[in-house]
């Protein structure tokens, strides 16, 4: 059994990074292995983003992850400067930036780098999508 | 501590991408990791001196690489291949960086213990 921890780079529509990194998830926990965070970067934070709504037939990745983290209880973390630069904000960013609305749901929390230096210590092995 | 490789593909100010891995590498290297960095494909061009990224609306993330030393980033691979391609020289780069072969730059990527691209 191996602990990964996964860096997702590609946002939640227009490129297949998100998806990708969710099958290699369900894959590797299917095989008895551990994901221990899995960690937004760059455009990656969007996948964070409550008010995605695509249409019925198409892939909803935001709850895709946000089931994933539910029934294995994985940590979901952004990187809190990449979200904020992208328009993704937390409840306790959006009273702090005094901006009127948030839209990161509560699944993801907001971390910094140095959250995803640990988990790559921690780690037997980096993903990045 | 594990060794990290950061490899840099993409020229400057067309993306952001350069100065998210920047970020990363520093931050990593304040963890007391082990930092070393690749640059290869376009992204050798963000060592050529006398760049003024604010002219393209980005931050001058560029300057930061003057930076590295001080954050104990001293092994700067540069691919020579990628430089020919791009017709510059040695002596165009603005930081200390030592160009390389492909060949050294997989034997680096071998002997890390992860490897993130930007």
């Amino acid at each position: 059994m191996s602990k990964f921890i996964i860096q997702v780079n590609g946002s939640v529509y227009g490129s297949t990074a998100s998806f990708r990194a969710l099958s290699f998830c369900q894959s590797a926990l299917a095989n008895g292995h551990q994901i221990i965070n899995v960690f937004f970067y760059q455009d990656g934070v969007t996948n964070s983003n409550a008010l995605t709504c695509p249409a019925s037939d198409e892939i909803d990745m935001h709850s895709n992850w946000r089931s994933l983290s539910s029934q294995h209880s994985i940590p979901l973390t952004n990187c809190v400067s990449a979200a904020l630069r992208r328009g993704i904000l937390s409840a306790p960013d959006a009273v702090e930036n005094g901006k009127p609305q948030w839209n990161s749901s509560e699944t993801f929390t907001m971390g910094g780098l140095g959250e995803l230096v640990v988990g790559i210590e921690q780690a037997d092995r980096l993903i990045s999508f | 501590m594990k060794s990290l490789v950061i490899i840099f593909r993409h020229a400057p100010f067309g993306t952001t991408s350069t100065r998210e891995g920047l970020d990363f590498a520093m931050l990593s290297a304040s963890f007391e990791q082990q930092v070393s960095l690749v640059f290869t494909n376009e992204a050798v061009l963000h060592l050529l001196v006398g760049q003024t990224p604010e002219q393209a609306g980005s931050k001058d993330y560029v300057s930061a690489f003057k930076a590295l030393s001080l954050y104990d980033i001293d092994t700067v691979l540069v691919c020579a291949v990628s430089m020919t391609t791009l017709g510059l020289q040695p002596d165009d780069l603005s930081i200390p960086a030592t160009v390389v072969t492909p060949e050294v730059i997989t034997q680096t990527l071998q002997a890390a213990d992860e490897v993130l691209v930007f």
